[in-house]
């Protein structure tokens, strides 16, 4: 459930302070260090990007405007790469909430539900450079999911996994869907056992059927939650990068490059670091108004 | 990534061994105080029991000793050729002990080339230091340090097509004086290294080359006597490349698990390289001599049509392969014939890395129909020393005995893929003995070609190397993808400071050293 | 669950095994990796019926020092979640009980920093650690991570310190307690869970973290995560049974903290949103 204290208000009782002074200051006193920390870490690097995207060469920095903007937006490998951000991020969101939510539900239930979860979560608790490593090995260094297909009857041979676009992409979303499904159905999970049982319970003493239950109660009233579970997967899909660089590297042709990796390879492997920071800059300006419209939504810090 | 061309002296069993070495001989020793040379001076080691205790026995694994039934003290190389017996080790004490010299170094295990490079301690009282960088930053970070106009190192090595982009910006020290004073021996570099990875045009000596790479071809003679009904022969097997795409659909089908063709054609400076091989052959050259450039031409299409004929009886995954995977894939016995680096034909050899063992024969570069005999030198590593540091004679002398012969022809015997630049080494029997690939790679050195060492060049390897890519997987057509390369490659040049009257390096000065087989007889 | 027994639980049981199975295979398969020499991983044709020994570990070990990225691994984390923990309690106190102007802005910036895309701020953050000469060290990954995870730290405890009854903390206060008192005596011993729970999950992200660590890391700071990137990338290309090894002894410490958590693993992954 959504925790209800966030909608609740805690400061409906003002607690008893000792000074006005000591009222106003003490809270501002308890955040400052985190929120200073953070600023050194957010707000200069925000600053330092735009400063360096403005400027060009690796000897000298040059002033040149908005020129590295400019050849950004005509650079067909940006926008390839923004795109497949994008649709890698919806298709594996996707799978893995569709995943997530069916075994969910069908594990909610289940009396061994907490060795389920266990064995479920598995994936997780690897390193995300491991499992790239892992799907790497499987699919194809290893040519161990060809055998296996040979092996079920598909008789492909060994299969090009990395010569098509569609297969390369495949393997980059199997490899984060298997790896944080359990993401989402951990929080699903949780979500349908706080729910309350009453309800389910004189649904079904009424004849309804589990299914009925599941999609004409439980699922509305779990819809927060989903929001909230899909934005925090959303956020760390979009800035995939440990199985792009460990698995494709782009391959084929760029089809299978992200944002983030397009970002790292101009920076840290043609030393543009301005042109990467253009790039970076426009990166900002999405996350920031991605949290500002999405995220906010979800999140409220408690106050009426 | 880079790593594997930019590797120091690497981790594997030399560095071991020798830090046994070394810390036997500086236990006896003491530390060298900078305050107390004379001291110091007098309880140094002797250098000839130093340098007796550099040898096989000690630096060579042990399973590859017995492997190739070395004995402790076989000499892989020429000492007469090999600077650290030749040169005057009380001459170098005398000016320079006591001393420090910061080494930068990459990807190399900072602890254990600590340990490898001890002997070099009790043999000149020269303290090193190393400065280990961040791998993916190596190229930033020394830019950074170089710009601060204080580096914070004397040395560093680093991956050879960087060299025109620290050159031209005058950041490296020429080394010719110091090469003249302590005797380096640069005329047993093959020409090649000296002109590509030493002299940078004709601004002096800028670096000695470290890590001195080639490009070959290693076939499998088992699958291919099944496919040709007899012996393999290094000239007569694959005499051309249209020989080997006519050869590929039956060597696809020769045994079970084995495809034709294994080659780096991953995005970026992978595919450019294997792209370079081939069209090298067809006689590729990249720019005219208004450095603009001209590989979208004849040769360079040839090359690309090639590879994509190739492509398609390559290993699945070609498309994503860099040098990690290729290599597992002919290790591990995936493929029949292999274009890689000279190593790939040396550790394929040693059963603990590889499935295959003694089959493999690594042949003479197959020759194309009007072209010429141009095996491809690509990409290995160089070292220098900064224009700033206050020490550069110390500095060089270090460098000197990181790449004299005998640590490298260890290095080669080791099979860790640091290979030897010399004639005194690759010649050498012994060494030929435990190094599969040495014969032919050492007659073919003669006739090397190799990109010049542009400010740049990596970037432009990298830019080409995303369009070819695009080409093995059907994307583009080769003519189209190498035009769009040259039209990024030109822009490339633009920003170095080409074409507007003042080269930032002459082609004239560089041009000999893109090919050094000009008029030569061939070795077969 | 009272009641005719459900219709369909063969079915449903089967689509869990084979989820189950799915889940658990290639870890199988992972770990055999761990225990093969080298010459049996890659071939031909896969192998899965291989030798295992754990000489191969012997080996590994030898020629990688892999307890020194443990403790890279071990150190960083452990510093960066102190970092979190005195930075975040405070914070998550004045956000869960203290009105004032800006509060809403404020934590709602805290937690926009978890939307920081890491390649945006890389750059800037690789030349401030050059300018401060502390790349590659087990500091940098330190203030990284902890900067990372903060905001997941603060939102967490918040959540818990909301649970605690308003009375408790009027009796104190009654008393004549301080307010950091109260704090320290009273709210952080009844929120431990929460900060327990948070401290988890920014160590598995931490544990996590690729990029940046990549970026900054080199021999002496490498953490494990990024060990396996110089496994693939050294002159021995890629040593698989290394990184299996190595991910594996990520894996452990982290299934031990996860299973101490377990019942408040939902809730640690949405910043508190969801109570499980």
């Amino acid at each position: 459930m959504t925790d209800a204290a966030l909608t609740a208000n805690p400061a409906k009782r003002t607690l008893v302070r000792r000074s006005p002074f000591m009222r106003k200051a003490f809270p501002y006193v308890l955040l400052a260090p985190a929120v200073i920390y953070l600023l050194g870490i957010t707000l200069y690097p925000g600053i330092y990007a735009i400063y360096r995207s403005l400027m060009t060469g690796k000897f000298k920095l040059e002033y040149v405007g908005l020129q590295n903007y400019r050849e950004l937006v005509v650079d067909n490998a940006f926008w390839t790469s923004l795109s497949n951000t994008l649709l890698l991020g919806v298709a594996t969101l996707f799978l893995e909430f569709v995943i997530a939510l069916t075994l969910a539900a069908l594990v909610y239930r289940d009396r061994w539900v907490k060795a389920w979860r266990i064995l479920f979560l598995l994936p997780m608790l690897f390193m995300p450079s491991a499992v790239s490593f892992l799907w790497k090995l499987l699919f194809n260094d290893g040519r161990v999911i060809s055998d296996l297909m040979t092996r079920a009857g598909f008789n492909l041979g060994n299969v090009d996994f990395m010569g098509s676009t569609f297969l390369a992409r495949l393997v980059l979303v199997v490899t984060d869907v298997w790896q944080w499904t359990p993401f989402l159905f951990i929080i699903f999970v949780a979500a349908l056992q706080g729910m309350d049982k009453e309800v389910e319970e004189a649904a079904r003493l009424d004849g309804a059927s589990w299914r009925k239950i599941f999609f004409n109660i439980s699922l509305p009233m779990m819809r927060p939650v989903i929001a909230i579970a899909l934005v925090l997967r959303g956020i760390d899909i979009i800035t995939m990068f440990a199985p792009v660089h460990i698995i494709t590297q782009g391959t084929p042709g760029g089809n299978t490059e992200t944002l983030s990796y397009f970002i790292y390879r101009t920076a840290f492997k043609s030393f543009e670091q301005g042109y990467a920071s253009a790039a970076s800059v426009l990166l900002l300006i999405a996350t920031v108004v991605l949290a500002q419209t999405l995220v906010r939504r979800f999140f409220k810090s408690g106050v009426e | 990534m880079l790593k594997k061309k930019s590797g120091l002296v690497t981790r594997r069993s030399l560095l071991k061994s020798s830090a046994a070495a070394g810390a036997a001989l500086v236990s006896g020793v003491g530390g060298v105080s900078m305050f107390n040379v004379t001291g110091a001076l007098a309880a140094m080691a002797n250098p000839a029991d130093v340098l007796a205790g550099i040898n096989v026995g000690k630096y060579v694994k042990k399973e590859y000793r017995e492997q190739y039934k070395l004995g402790d003290n076989d000499e892989l190389w020429d000492p007469n050729k090999d600077w650290i017996r030749t040169v005057d080790w009380e001459a170098v004490r005398k000016e320079h002990a006591g001393k420090t010299v910061r080494f930068a170094i990459g990807a190399a295990d900072r602890e254990s080339a600590q340990d490898g490079i001890k002997p070099f301690l009790d043999l000149s009282g020269i303290n090193v230091e190393l400065v280990a960088i961040p791998d993916d930053s190596m190229y930033d970070k020394v830019v950074a340090e170089f710009l601060s106009g204080n580096a914070s190192f004397d040395a560093l090595q680093f991956f050879s097509p960087w060299l025109g982009d620290f050159a031209a910006q005058g950041f490296l020290k020429p080394l010719d004086e110091y090469a003249a004073k302590w005797k380096l021996p640069v005329d047993d570099f093959y020409d090649t290294y000296l002109m590509n990875y030493g002299h940078w045009g004709d601004k002096g000596l800028m670096g000695i080359p470290f890590d001195c790479d080639i490009q070959m071809v290693h076939i499998r003679p088992s699958i291919f006597k099944k496919v040709l009904g007899g012996d393999v022969d290094r000239v007569k097997s694959i005499p051309t490349y249209d020989e080997m795409i006519r050869l590929a659909p039956e060597l696809n089908k020769a045994e079970k698990g084995v495809n034709a063709i294994g080659m780096m054609c991953g995005r970026g400076f992978w595919a450019t390289y294997t792209w370079q091989h081939v069209a090298a052959q067809y006689g590729l050259e990249l720019f005219n001599d208004k450095w603009e450039p001209i590989f979208n031409g004849d040769a360079g299409i040839k090359g690309l049509e090639t590879i994509v004929a190739l492509s398609k009886h390559a290993i699945e995954g070609v498309a994503a392969a860099d040098w990690p995977t290729n290599r597992a894939a002919w290790l591990g016995g995936q493929v029949a014939c292999n274009i890689s680096w000279q190593d790939s034909g040396t550790q394929a050899t040693r059963p603990d890395q590889s499935k295959i063992g003694d089959d493999v024969l690594t042949i003479y570069e197959p020759r194309v129909e009007g072209g010429r005999f141009a095996p491809p030198n690509i990409a290995g590593s160089t070292s220098c020393v900064t224009s700033t540091s206050p020490e550069p004679e110390a500095a060089f002398l270090m460098l000197a005995f990181l790449t004299s012969a005998s640590i490298m022809a260890m290095n080669e015997a080791n099979a860790n893929g640091v290979a030897p630049g010399y004639k005194s080494v690759l010649t050498n029997e012994k060494l030929r003995s435990v190094s599969q690939p040495a014969k032919v790679w050492s007659e073919e050195l003669d006739y090397a070609w190799c990109a010049p060492r542009l400010p740049n060049a990596f970037q432009m390897d990298q830019e080409i190397g995303f369009l070819i890519n695009k080409v093995v997987v059907g994307e583009m057509q080769p003519k189209a993808a190498l035009d769009e390369a040259a039209a990024k490659v030109r822009a490339i040049m633009e920003k170095s400071g080409f074409y507007k009257g003042a080269d930032p390096v002459s082609y004239a000065a560089m041009a000999p050293g893109t090919w050094v087989g000009k008029d030569k007889k061939l070795p077969f | 669950m009272a009641g005719k027994p459900e219709k369909g639980i063969w079915l449903r049981k089967l689509v869990l095994v084979i989820w189950g199975l799915i889940c658990f295979l290639p870890i199988l398969f992972f770990a055999t990796i761990a225990l093969r020499p080298r010459n049996e991983i890659i071939a031909p044709e896969p192998i899965y019926f291989p030798t295992l020994t754990i000489e191969t570990w012997a080996k590994i070990m030898d020629e990688w020092p892999l307890l020194s990225y443990f403790k890279n691994s071990v150190m960083a984390i452990t510093g960066s979640v102190v970092i979190c923990l005195v930075l975040g309690i405070p914070a998550a106190y004045a956000l869960a009980r203290y009105k004032f102007r800006g509060r809403e802005d404020i934590g709602f910036y805290i937690l926009s920093t978890k939307m920081m895309a890491p390649a945006a701020i890389a750059i800037p953050i690789f030349v401030l650690f050059g300018q401060f000469r502390i790349l590659d060290t087990v500091w940098a990954l330190m203030l990284v991570y902890a900067a990372m995870n903060l905001s997941i730290v603060v939102w967490i405890i918040r959540s818990y310190m909301l649970d605690i009854p308003l009375e408790i903390e009027d009796a104190a206060r009654t008393d004549g307690a301080s307010d950091l008192r109260i704090l320290w005596s009273i709210i952080i011993p009844l929120c431990l869970p929460g900060i327990v729970t948070a401290a988890v999950i920014a160590a598995i992200f931490s544990m996590n973290e690729y990029l940046f660590t990549l970026i900054i890391a080199s021999k002496n700071a490498y953490p494990l995560s990024v060990a396996l990137a110089n496994f693939s990338g050294g002159s021995d290309g890629i040593i698989y049974n290394a990184i299996a090894l190595v991910s594996f002894m990520a894996f452990f410490p982290i299934l031990l903290l996860v299973i101490l958590i377990q019942n408040h693993l939902s809730r640690g992954l949405t910043m508190g949103a969801v109570k499980g």
